[in-house]
C-alpha cells in the first residue's frame, strides 16, 4: 500500500511538470490552429537557459525561471513576428514543416551554444528527498511541481480574469467574429505564442533539473508533449492538465506494476485507446469543421 | 529570360561538375600525393552524442598526430567525418554516401554496437575493411564477416569478467549476497550485464531484481524505487552516460545506497560523470574500461599529450578507444603497403597483434579481440584502475560504494 502511495506521488508529480510543459503547446494551437514542432526544442532551450543561469549567474535554476521567462516571452514574439505570421492562415501541413524546420534550427542553434555533450543541474536539493520511513518524496520534483502549478495558476488568471484572457479565448472560439469585434487577432496570437515559449522554457527549466539533456532531447519531448495534449484535447488548458497528468501515472504505474520496458510504450496506448472512444480527446470539443472534415 | 539565366546557370554548374569530376577521378587512382581519405559517421548528436564526440576526437587527434609524423605511406591524412544523429538508417545512408559519393580510399568504425551493427554490413558489401572503436555485442560477430575487427580488448560479454571474478571471491564480510540487474535495452549492454550475472550467479549470488528499460526512458524514479525495494547487496546497471546518471541520481533522491555499485559506461566519461552526479557520490564506483591514460602502451604518452593539447584534460574512453582504432588501421595499412587491397589487411590483421594505446591487440577468425578488459574504480574524486593486477594504478580498493564521502 506504502508502495502504490509511492508510486502515484511520483506520477503525480511528474504529471505536474508535464502539464506546464505542454500548456504552451495546447494554447498555440487552440488560438492559431497551429501544431508547434518546435515547442519540445524550445523547452530544451530553457533548460539550457537556466544551465546558463545557474553556471555562470550562480542563480538557482527554479528561480532562474523569473528572468527566463520574459527573456522566451519576448523570443517567442519576435519568432512569431519573423517566421509564423507569414503562414498563420496557412494549411496546417505548412506549417508543421515550418516548426519542424524552426526546432532543427533551434536544435543547431543550442549545438552551437552550448555543445552537444549530455547537460546536468545539480543544485543542492537535486538529489535530497522529504522522507518517512522508506516513503520519500524528491524535494526536486515536490519544487518543480510547485512551481508548475504557480504558473499554470498565473496561465489560468490570465486567461479567465483579464481583457487579454477574454481576447485569448474569444480569438480561439471564432477568430472572424472576434475581428469583428475589434481584437486585433494577429497580436493576439503573437501575444500567445509569446506566452506558449514562456511556459515552454519554464517547463524546460525545471525539466533541466531532473534529467539531464542534450539539444536533440527535445524530439524525446515533442512526441511525448503531443500525445498529452491530444489525449486532454487539443486546444484546451484544462485538458492538457489532464492529460499530463494521466500520462504521468500511466508511465509511473507502468513502471511499478507492468515492466519498466513498457513504461514509455504503455501510456502512448491508452491515448490510442481514449482517441478510439473520443476522437477530440478528454476535454476537446468537437468543432463544426472538424465534423465536416470527416 | 528566366530560361536563358536557368539555362546558363545549369551550363556553368555543369561545367563545374566536370572540373570536379575530373579532379575527384584523378585522386581516385590514386596514390601519388593526394590525402587518404578515411570516411565515418558518428554519433554528435542524439542519444550517443557525448560518446561519438569522444570518438571524433580521438580520431582527430590521431590525424594530426599521423600528419606531423609524415603521414601514412608518406600522404596526409583527411579525416571525412559525418553525423548520423545516433540513429540507424541515417548511419546506413552516411557510409554507403562515404564509399560513393565522398569516394573515400578507407573506413573506420562508428560508436556503440546498434550503429556499427548495420555500417559494418555496408563495409562488408564493399570489401572494406572495418575497424569499429566500439561495438562489441557478440551478435555482431556472428554473421561471418571477413572485413570487420573490434579494436578493443574483448566483446561485450566479457567486459565486466574481471570485476564479476573479483567480487565472487571476496570474503564473506565483503561479497554480495543479493544483486540486481537494471540494464537499458542494447545488443552492447545487455550481454554485458548478462555475462556479469552468469558469472555471479555461479558463485552463488542471488539474482533479486532483473529488468530492462527503453532507451527514451529518462525518469528513473520509479525504476529505482523497485531496485531498492528488491534491497540488493551489488547493483549491476547496465547503461550508457544519461541513464547512467539518471539511475544515480535517482538513487541518491531515494536516498538507496547498496554496498556496492557498478555500472557500465556512463563511469568511464570522467569529469562529465562527476559533474553529472556530483563528485562526492563517486567514490566506489566501479566500472569496466579499456585505456587508462597512465599506461605505458605504444604511443600512449603521446596520445594523452596530444589531446590535451587540442582539446583539453585528459582524453575520455571513447576517445582513447577511436585512436586505438585508427592504430590498428594504420598498422594494417603500412603492412600490406598500399590502401587499395583491404582484402589483403584483413588477413594481416587475423594473423598478427598489434600494439596500441590499448595494449597488444589480436583477433579471432570473426574479428573478435582476444584480450581482457581494466576494472576501474573512482577513488577520492578520480579513477583508478584496480584490475588486472598488471595494469593496477593501485593497491587500494574501497570496499563498496559510498556516496557523501569525498
Amino acid at each position: 500500500m506504502l508502495a502504490l502511495l509511492q508510486y502515484l506521488v511520483l506520477g503525480l508529480l511528474v504529471g505536474g511538470i508535464y502539464a506546464l510543459a505542454a500548456s504552451g503547446l495546447t494554447l498555440v494551437f487552440g488560438v492559431m490552429r497551429i501544431i508547434n514542432i518546435a515547442h519540445g526544442a524550445f523547452l530544451i532551450l530553457g533548460a539550457f537557459l537556466a544551465f546558463t543561469a545557474w553556471s555562470k549567474l550562480g542563480i538557482d535554476p527554479m528561480l532562474a525561471i523569473l528572468l527566463i521567462a520574459p527573456i522566451s516571452f519576448s523570443l517567442g514574439w519576435v519568432i512569431y513576428k519573423t517566421a509564423i505570421a507569414p503562414v498563420r492562415t496557412a494549411p496546417m501541413a505548412s506549417t508543421v514543416l515550418l516548426t519542424f524546420g524552426l526546432a532543427l534550427v533551434v536544435e543547431a542553434t543550442m549545438g552551437v551554444i552550448w555543445g552537444n555533450n549530455a547537460t546536468s543541474m545539480t543544485p543542492s536539493y537535486g538529489s535530497e528527498s522529504f522522507s518517512a520511513g522508506s516513503f520519500y518524496v524528491p524535494k526536486a520534483q515536490v519544487y518543480g511541481g510547485l512551481v508548475a502549478v504557480a504558473v499554470l495558476a498565473v496561465l489560468g488568471l490570465i486567461l479567465t480574469r483579464t481583457w487579454l484572457g477574454r481576447a485569448i479565448r474569444a480569438a480561439a472560439n471564432n477568430p472572424t467574429g472576434a475581428e469583428l469585434v475589434g481584437i486585433r487577432v494577429g497580436s493576439v496570437s503573437a501575444v500567445v505564442f509569446g506566452l506558449g515559449m514562456a511556459a515552454a522554457c519554464t517547463g524546460g527549466a525545471i525539466v533541466g533539473v531532473l534529467y539531464s539533456f542534450v539539444p536533440g532531447t527535445h524530439y524525446m519531448w515533442i512526441a511525448r508533449l503531443l500525445a498529452i495534449v491530444v489525449l486532454g484535447g487539443l486546444g484546451s488548458l484544462n485538458g492538457a492538465i489532464l492529460g499530463a497528468v494521466l500520462f504521468g501515472l500511466a508511465e509511473t504505474l507502468t513502471s511499478a506494476y507492468v515492466s519498466t520496458a513498457w513504461a514509455t510504450a504503455f501510456p502512448y496506448l491508452i491515448v490510442f485507446a481514449v482517441l478510439l472512444l473520443r476522437p477530440q480527446g478528454l476535454l476537446g470539443v468537437r468543432r463544426r469543421e472538424d465534423a465536416s472534415a470527416l | 529570360m528566366n530560361g536563358r539565366i536557368g539555362r546558363r546557370l545549369a551550363g556553368i554548374l555543369a561545367s563545374a561538375g566536370l572540373l570536379l569530376g575530373g579532379v575527384a577521378c584523378g585522386s581516385d587512382d590514386g596514390g601519388g600525393s593526394d590525402p587518404i581519405k578515411i570516411g565515418a559517421s558518428i554519433p554528435l548528436t542524439g542519444q550517443f552524442s557525448q560518446e561519438g564526440t569522444a570518438a571524433k576526437q580521438g580520431y582527430e587527434v590521431w590525424a594530426a598526430t599521423v600528419n606531423e609524423n609524415g603521414g601514412l605511406l608518406g600522404r596526409q591524412v583527411e579525416l571525412v567525418i559525418k553525423d548520423d544523429a545516433s540513429n540507424q538508417n541515417t548511419v546506413v545512408a552516411d557510409y554507403n554516401a562515404l564509399i560513393s559519393k565522398d569516394k573515400v580510399d578507407l573506413l573506420i568504425g562508428t560508436y556503440s554496437s546498434l550503429l556499427n551493427l548495420p555500417a559494418s554490413a555496408v563495409a562488408e558489401k564493399n570489401n572494406m575493411l572495418y575497424i569499429e572503436p566500439a561495438g562489441g555485442a557478440p551478435e555482431i560477430f556472428e554473421r561471418g564477416m571477413k572485413y570487420l575487427f573490434f579494436s578493443q580488448q574483448a566483446t561485450a560479454d566479457k567486459q565486466g569478467k574481471a570485476f564479476a571474478d573479483w567480487i565472487s571471491t571476496l570474503p564473506e564480510a565483503d561479497r554480495p549476497k543479493t544483486a540486481a540487474y537494471p540494464t537499458i535495452d542494447d545488443p552492447f549492454v545487455s550481454p554485458n550485464v548478462e555475462g556479469i550475472r552468469s558469472v555471479l550467479e555461479g558463485a552463488g549470488i542471488t539474482t533479486v531484481f532483473a529488468e530492462t528499460y527503453q532507451s527514451d526512458l529518462n525518469n528513473f524514479d520509479t525504476l529505482v524505487s523497485k531496485v531498492r525495494e528488491a534491497n540488493p547487496d551489488l547493483v549491476v546497471h547496465g547503461a550508457f552516460f544519461d541513464d547512467g546518471v539518471g539511475f544515480v541520481r535517482s538513487m541518491l533522491k531515494a536516498n538507496f545506497k547498496p554496498r556496492w555499485l557498478y555500472q557500465t559506461t556512463a563511469p568511464s566519461l570522467g569529469e562529465e560523470y562527476a559533474k553529472a552526479i556530483g563528485p562526492e557520490n563517486t567514490e566506489g564506483i566501479i566500472f569496466a574500461i579499456s585505456h587508462a591514460p597512465q599506461a605505458q602502451t605504444p604511443g600512449n604518452a603521446e596520445f594523452v599529450k596530444k589531446y590535451e593539447e587540442m582539446f583539453g584534460g585528459l582524453p575520455p574512453e571513447d576517445a582513447a578507444d577511436a585512436y586505438g582504432a585508427a592504430q590498428v588501421l594504420q598498422a594494417a595499412v603500412e603492412a600490406v603497403g598500399d590502401v587499395k587491397d583491404q582484402a589483403a589487411m584483413a588477413d594481416w590483421l587475423r594473423q598478427n597483434t598489434v600494439p596500441t594505446i590499448l595494449g597488444d591487440l589480436k583477433w579471432d577468425e570473426a574479428g573478435r579481440p582476444q584480450g581482457e578488459f581494466l576494472t576501474g574504480q573512482w577513488q577520492d574524486g578520480k579513477v583508478e584502475y584496480i584490475l588486472p593486477k598488471q595494469f593496477a594504478t593501485t593497491d587500494h580498493v574501497v570496499m563498496g560504494w559510498q556516496p557523501g564521502s569525498v
